[in-house]
């Protein structure tokens, strides 16, 4: 859809210079407001989702996990939307399921928006499930983290990290290879089931790149996992804040996001650090949809407005994540100078394409049972 | 308690007999169950087992039940069809001799109200809640565990694993055993009132009370509470997600991967798994309907 | 009853006492843990939707209670009289809920109950009515075993029969004299499905209903203690209202015996 971009500079000031931007070609194909007023969203569009009286979103964490819950309060408090959230802990594939479940429901049953795991953006698009859209920022969106016809675009990710119990353990990992050493015998656990979960798989695959793997290379990840499991170190066990506190699993290798809200709701209770590997950076991205079948379409597309907006990419500065507009801001000077102090070290963290990724997912979900697991394998 | 050979049920069994329009006329009884059924649950199974045969783009395929004889699969079912057989047999005796105990075993009356209501809530403890419960008493630094240690046994040393086949039965064990508790407690309130005190006065001992009379009574309830416990825990996934960390592997815990995942994108897979849990139980039904049937004979 | 035996059973109650109190105490340790040590606790009585999702929750229970009870006992019965050749098909179809996943259920019956003709999902009503119906289908198999078990304890041709013959019609037969013979398995049938209802997640929340089981999973990802000290919780106010249910089941003792000592 874009066949002649215009460079647009805008000033995305915070209540300071009204630029009008008209963009032209290609403009008509494109379901997208007009007039642009520098950060905030058309008035057309807000008065048409308050008309709708509501949102519904399905998966996004209720605490923790970028500080989604600031963020949907700071949509509620700013355009008078209430939000209700299907399932906050549901996976990328009920998200799915809801939408296509609830094709003829306009009940609040039906979710307006999904936030997925990269991998379900193709095949959502080839099920015919999503309305395309794209935010007035949207060419501050890397072009590697969003779908050219705005059926998808990442919102933001985050790298794999090691969240330490240190009132159990004394020496906090700094690497992945520490994490075979004798001293963490039964303390190292995943935050997932390793056939099941994006950020536990993301584990395997980060601890390959550590160990001598790649991209496409995600054996050595798996045979790390299986050394990890023959010593004693690892935990079978899904890990959570209430298993890192109580000492079961002390050691909980899950994104730097979730580690950081963990410490922080812990402040004062339990003494959390969280580590991020010095090889082995891996990071995650999630993209954002909106339904074909959304009962709020408009509120759907001020959600996604208000997302993208600096507003909300600063509430996920401020929840630990990396914003996908983070180059963007950073250059413009509109960056969050506490959040963005709060940041742990993240450079060179890779970030892997749609491709690698369902490469290296499929081969790690088949390869965990029989390398790691009990199962002898087929020949 | 039924008996045949008395003149009542002879009388009906003539009245049943002339004409195929009298057999069916029963069926009307079962109207409002086959409606409701139909309704809430053959609908959505039905949708199961067509979605099994569908791929992502809705085409009829064979392909979802292409892995059903890989190794991880048959593994799996082996897994799931074990610890259920073991947790229905265990917490079939157990929660057998409790609901005697309760019952029949002279302890004070309001223990067993205690108990059986007790029982009610244990039923359902399950998934989250559970699994961290045995993990803040029996996991590594469990309480328990350390109170152990404290007194000089270690149990992990000694080979103990939470995180095991059979920790997890040992954890499965905590909604099973209720569950039994709860089902046979009516059979064996029938059974206390008249039975146990004819066999006393015919001078039987109580083996043999057991054997000739309790048991025989008996046994068609207990098998079919041995039914519903094989079905509960083979069914069981929430729990199991928890406790397993992708070490064991579980029929229902495959099907999650496929239908509830992150990143995996067959859900026909999945209900082809189902399909297959489907089938296991119909097998499982079969043999309980030919034991079922033995065990009426028996008891008369 | 000898002595020996009398002990054996209390040997047999304290053990299994044992067992299941013990990761309760493990949770309520868990739950103590907090800064100040029962801020889990106290930061409970403050949270209003505590209350709110349990009364909700226990509701649909005593609704599902009373619609499986209604559906499963005459069925039960009547397939105990009259059809025990279709038993085979009717505990299979009873066995079913166990193998369909619950994200299976749900999004069936969304995507069947959306449209007209019945389109429940629209209302709030309409989700609720839902709600109970899948949790009717949940409670299937506990409600038919419970049934069937308390069936056969008593003799069900003859009850039936004699009433018949002092002309009562089939409502006056399940009502007054079945009904009351199977108490014991009805009240158990009636713990389990409630117990079902408080606890069940999946359903509920993708129902979009202010369901128990997902305001409690909720809090495990904000505060771990509270989400142990309300497991504690509501496993002790669950046990409260199953106390109540059997106290009030107890009421009526009329039982009807039929063809001697019982």
């Amino acid at each position: 859809m874009l066949t002649t971009t215009r460079t647009l500079s805008r000033t995305l000031a915070l209540g300071a210079a009204l630029v009008l931007i008209v963009s032209a070609c290609g403009a008509a194909a494109t379901p997208k407001p007009s007039a642009a007023t520098g950060g905030t969203a058309d008035p057309a569009l807000v008065t048409a989702a308050k008309a709708e009286g509501g949102l519904t979103t399905i998966a996004l964490p209720n605490a923790g996990w970028c500080d989604y819950q600031k963020l949907m309060d700071g949509f509620t408090a700013k355009y008078g939307i209430p939000i209700s959230d299907l399932n906050p802990d549901g996976s990328s594939q009920q998200e799915v399921d809801a939408i296509k479940a609830n094709k003829d429901n306009k009940g609040p049953q039906a979710p307006d928006v999904i936030d997925v795991g990269l991998g379900f953006g193709p095949t959502a698009i080839a099920d015919g499930i999503l309305a395309p859209y794209k935010v007035l920022t949207w060419d501050s969106i890397p072009d590697a983290a969003k779908n050219a016809d705005g059926y998808w675009y990442g919102d933001y990710y985050g790298v794999l990290s090691f969240e330490t119990n240190t009132d159990v353990v004394k020496n906090v990992p700094a690497d992945w290879a520490d994490l075979l050493k004798p001293e963490y015998k039964g303390q190292v656990a995943l935050s997932g089931n390793p056939v099941k979960s994006n950020q536990a798989i993301s584990g395997v695959w980060a601890a390959a790149l550590a160990s001598g793997g790649s991209a496409d290379n995600v054996q050595p990840g798996l045979d790390f996992f299986k050394k990890l499991n023959d010593a004693g170190n690892y935990v079978p066990v899904i890990a959570g804040q209430a298993t890192v506190v109580a000492g079961e699993t002390p050691i909980r290798i899950t994104w730097t996001y979730n580690g950081l809200g963990d410490k922080d709701a812990q402040a004062g209770k339990t003494n959390i650090t969280v580590a991020v590997p010095t090889s082995g950076r891996f990071g995650g991205m999630y993209i954002q949809a909106i339904s074909a079948f959304a009962p709020h379409p408009n509120a759907a597309k001020l959600w996604m407005e208000y997302i993208y907006s600096d507003e909300g990419q600063n509430i996920w500065l401020g929840g630990y994540c990396n914003p996908i507009r983070y180059d963007a801001m950073a250059k413009a000077g509109t960056l969050d100078p506490t959040a963005k102090a709060k940041m742990p070290d993240t450079t060179g963290a890779f970030l892997p394409t749609l491709d690698q990724i369902t490469k290296a997912t499929t081969a790690i979900a088949a390869g965990w049972p029989t390398t790691v697991g009990v199962v002898v394998p087929d020949k | 308690m039924s008996r045949t050979a008395d003149p009542f049920s002879a009388r009906a069994a003539q009245r049943a007999r002339p004409g195929r329009s009298r057999n069916l006329l029963p069926l009307l009884g079962l109207v409002p169950f086959f409606v409701f059924t139909s309704m809430f649950l053959l609908i959505p199974a039905a949708k199961l087992i067509i979605g099994s045969f569908q791929d992502s783009a809705g085409q009829f395929t064979l392909a979802n039940y292409e892995d059903m004889t890989s190794k991880i699969v048959v593994n799996a079912y082996a897994t799931s069809i074990e610890i259920s057989i073991v947790t229905a047999i265990g917490a079939a005796i157990f929660g057998f001799l409790l609901a005697y105990a309760v019952i029949s075993g002279g302890l004070p009356k309001p223990v067993r109200a205690a108990v059986m209501t007790f029982s009610g809530v244990a039923s359902n403890f399950a998934g989250i809640p559970l699994a961290l419960a045995f993990i803040f008493t029996l996991g590594r630094v469990g309480l328990l565990t350390v109170f152990l240690r404290g007194i000089g046994i270690d149990p992990y040393k000694a080979g103990f694993n939470l995180y095991s086949k059979i920790g997890l039965e040992i954890v499965y064990f905590y909604f099973q055993l209720p569950l039994m508790v709860l089902i046979i407690a009516p059979a064996i309130d029938g059974l206390k009132r008249e039975w146990r005190e004819a066999a006393e006065n015919l001078g039987a001992s109580s083996f043999q009370f057991w054997r000739h009379v309790a048991l025989p009574v008996l046994m068609p309830s207990l098998l079919g509470a041995i039914m519903l416990l094989f079905g509960n825990s083979f069914g069981a996934q929430a729990t199991a997600y928890q406790l397993t960390g992708g070490l064991i592997n579980l029929v229902t815990l495959l099907v999650g991967d496929q239908l509830s995942g992150d990143v995996l994108h067959s859900p026909g897979k999945g209900m082809a798994l189902a399909v297959g849990m489907i089938v296991v139980m119909a097998v499982a039904l079969a043999g309980y309907a030919l034991l079922q049937r033995r065990a009426e004979r028996w008891r008369r | 009853m000898s002595r020996t035996f009398r002990v054996f059973w209390w040997l047999v109650f304290i053990v299994g006492a044992g067992y299941f109190f013990l990761p309760l105490i493990g949770t309520l340790a868990f739950s103590l843990r907090d800064k100040p040590i029962t801020a889990a606790y106290t930061g409970l009585l403050e949270n209003k939707q505590f209350l709110s999702t349990l009364l909700y929750s226990t509701t649909i229970g005593l609704a599902t209670i009373v619609v499986s009870t209604a559906l499963v006992v005459p069925t039960a019965f009547w397939v105990r009289l009259k059809m025990p050749r279709i038993r085979p098909i009717v505990e299979f179809i009873t066995l079913l809920p166990f193998m369909v996943p619950p994200v299976v259920l749900v999004f069936g019956l969304i995507s069947t109950y959306s449209r007209p003709p019945l389109p429940l999902t629209g209302s709030n009503t309409g989700s609720d009515v839902l709600l109970v119906a899948a949790y009717v289908v949940l409670s299937l198999p506990y409600m038919y075993r419970a049934a069937d078990t308390g069936l056969s304890a008593i003799d069900v041709r003859a009850l039936t029969e004699a009433a018949q013959s002092l002309g009562a019609g089939w409502p006056t037969i399940l009502l007054r004299v079945i009904l009351p013979n199977v108490r014991v398995a009805v009240l158990s049938g009636a713990f389990l499905t409630l117990a079902i209802v408080i606890g069940e997640f999946t359903i509920a929340i993708f129902l979009a209903r202010p369901a128990f089981a997902p305001f409690l999973g909720l809090l495990g990802d904000k505060d771990p203690f509270q989400q142990s000290a309300v497991a504690l919780v509501s496993f002790g106010l669950t046990w409260v209202a199953m106390i109540i249910i059997s106290l009030l089941g107890r009421g009526s003792q009329t039982r009807i015996t039929v063809g001697g000592a019982r």
